[in-house]
């Protein structure tokens, strides 16, 4: 495989998504409306009550690389369901039919899932502003928080795509995205402390991928302590080039 | 008939080879039956056959989008199964369902699909430009596709063809559900990508006209096998021929005709219908013969063999039944597609 090619393809179908983004951007904004409503009112309410043991920072500090993480991961679990949509009308069809490699269609998805990332932080980053909550604007920070939210995305896109190979319709990928999105943001750090969960629940969250997301993004915005940052982003790096790998294996498997 | 004897003044290799091709779907379903065909560089091949006749999962195997069970496929040389992305290369495909991208313009489809086809950068603006003029959508350039119809859809698929400059062009039923403006309008461009080009045309389909218009060769297939493979003309001949009726003032009691003008088969009082290869060219020895002989004739009339009386013949299924259920499946499509 020609890696000059692979790549230019991949950008190719970035790019395809970008432009119908800019074509209709209205799902793009309507993507805010949870995230704002987890900050606002559950932020703010348990933020008033001070039930939660955040450590240095108040509570909404404390939630908002959590629920940052979580809308990344809402938009990137349902990306299998483009692609079946994709299918369904004939697209995706003729996307495999094109002397591009079947890797870089994979690719170009999960980079384009990484666009709409960017997007969503960006949105999240106003939003606090807006209401107060005290993050750290620091300019190499923020570059490190996109490049954690582009990984994250890439991971869970591909994995939804990986997913979608084999369930093949839009119900079953929409009950899987809803099975899975829940527990895997409540067996996380991103609403509370590891500390606090019962000792099996500890044992998931590391075994999270999502875990070491916020914990990266966390350490970027707000304490600045850096210590865990390496070991975050490498697994996060290899879940994603693992994804990326079993999605581009299985992915002709869709039209079967 | 089914034995593609190899011109020797031709070296040039066949376009596309199959050799006991065959499809198994789960449940043992035999879709495509150890079928064996070439197709020629430069030539219209026409897949013929009903609904189910495992068109489309030739097709399918062609352009790499679903493994063969068995048998060997080459597109100009290469082995299909060894090396797909090259012979993705040579290929340019037009699914049996729209395929466009409705979500994106129509020059945004032509720019998008001939990155993704690594059409050279200095050539494709240019070549984009050209295609939307050739197509007759350049006004509507930049308009969402999703606001097209359903001709104008198709156009812009065959504009990608335009684009892409495959060598070889696959169609899976290209003129489906077109009203017969657009229909006639997609035949024209085919030919002229046949013609002008020199693309390399595969195309299917189960409506006769079509293939008789469009194609040199043609196969017709059933039941996953191909159950006659020839010209249009030698597919007519096989069934018979062309039926001339003769009008004539009286009926001679006994007369026999030369053999190079044909059979009688039927006479009535003042009509005799003659069987005959070649109608066009039977009439005017007909007209000689009668007036050797004396006889006043009123009027001539020929009914042509067509390609129906051949497909009754080998394709066992009823086709107006398939054609209604093929149009109502695509009529489909388009609605859902244009929500
Ligand atoms: N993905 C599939 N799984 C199982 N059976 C299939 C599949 N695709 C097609 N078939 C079956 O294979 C046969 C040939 O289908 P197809 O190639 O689509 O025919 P055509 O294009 O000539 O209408 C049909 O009996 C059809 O039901
Ligand atoms: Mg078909």
């Amino acid at each position: 495989m020609n890696i000059r090619r692979f790549l230019s393809s991949s950008i190719t179908i970035a790019e395809m998504e970008a432009r119908k983004i800019r074509h209709d951007s209205t799902e793009l904004w309507t993507r805010i409306i949870q995230p704002a409503l987890w900050l606002l009112v559950f932020g703010e309410t348990l933020n008033t009550i001070r039930a939660m043991p955040s450590g240095n920072f108040s509570y909404i500090q404390f939630i908002t690389p959590g629920i940052l993480a979580q809308s990344v991961l809402f938009i990137s679990i349902f990306y299998g369901i483009t692609v079946v949509w994709e299918k369904d009308v004939g697209i995706f069809t003729k996307l495999l039919s094109t002397p591009s490699p079947r890797s870089s269609i994979v690719l170009g998805k999960s980079l384009a899932a990484g666009i709409r990332g960017v997007f969503q932080a960006i949105m999240i980053f106003a939003l606090a502003l807006i209401i107060g909550v005290k993050i750290r604007f620091d300019p190499l920070d923020i570059a490190g928080v996109f490049v954690v939210v582009i990984l994250f995305a890439m991971c869970f896109s591909s994995f939804s795509m990986f997913l979608a190979s084999y369930l093949k319709t839009r119900d079953r990928m929409m009950g899987i995205g809803q099975a899975l999105t829940m527990p895997l943001f409540f067996a996380s750090n991103a609403i509370y402390p590891i500390a606090v969960m019962p000792i099996w629940l500890q044992y998931i969250s590391i075994a999270n991928p999502l875990s070491y997301v916020v914990d990266a993004i966390r350490s970027m915005l707000l304490s600045g302590a850096y210590g865990n940052l390496l070991v975050d982003i490498l697994v996060l790096l290899v879940a994603t080039v693992i994804f990326l790998t079993l999605a581009s294996t299985t992915i002709k498997k869709l039209l079967e | 008939m089914n034995s593609d004897s190899d011109d020797p003044n031709m070296p040039e290799i066949n376009a596309i080879t199959a050799d006991r091709l065959t499809k198994v779907y789960r449940d043992n379903i035999r879709a495509v039956d150890g079928i064996s065909f070439s197709v020629k560089q430069g030539e219209i091949f026409g897949l013929l056959g009903p609904n189910g006749a495992g068109k489309t999962t030739t097709i399918k195997m062609i352009i790499t989008l679903t493994k063969a069970t068995s048998g060997t496929l080459h597109v100009l040389g290469v082995d299909v199964f060894k090396s797909p992305e090259t012979v993705r290369e040579m290929l340019g495909y037009v699914p049996q369902s729209i395929s466009v991208d409705t979500d994106l313009t129509a020059y945004e489809n032509l720019l998008i699909f001939s990155k993704l086809s690594y059409v050279d950068k200095m050539e494709r603006n240019e070549r984009i430009k050209d295609a939307l003029e050739y197509m007759d959508l350049s006004s509507r350039a930049h308009d969402i596709v999703k606001r097209y119809s359903g001709g104008m859809m198709r156009r812009l698929e065959i504009a990608q063809a335009l684009v892409n400059r495959p060598k070889i062009l696959l169609l899976d039923e290209p003129s489906i559900g077109l009203d017969p403006s657009s229909k006639k309008q997609v035949w024209k461009n085919i030919k002229q990508l046949n013609q002008e080009f020199g693309v390399t045309i595969l195309i299917t389909t189960h409506d006769m006209n079509e293939a008789d218009e469009l194609c040199n060769r043609i196969a017709i297939m059933s039941e996953g096998k191909i159950a006659i493979l020839g010209t249009p003309e030698e597919l007519k001949r096989n069934v018979g021929g062309d039926i001339v009726t003769v009008n004539l003032t009286s009926v001679p009691s006994i007369m026999s005709l030369p053999k190079e003008i044909g059979r009688i088969i039927n006479r009535n009082e003042k009509s005799i219908q003659i069987l005959t290869t070649n109608g066009e060219e039977a009439i005017p020895l007909m007209a000689d013969f009668f007036r050797g002989h004396e006889i006043r004739v009123e009027s001539i009339s020929i009914n042509k063999a067509n390609l129906d009386d051949v497909f009754m013949k080998y394709a066992k299924r009823r086709l107006e039944d398939d054609m209604y259920k093929a149009t109502r499946i695509t009529r489909r499509d388009f609605v859902r597609r244009a929500r």
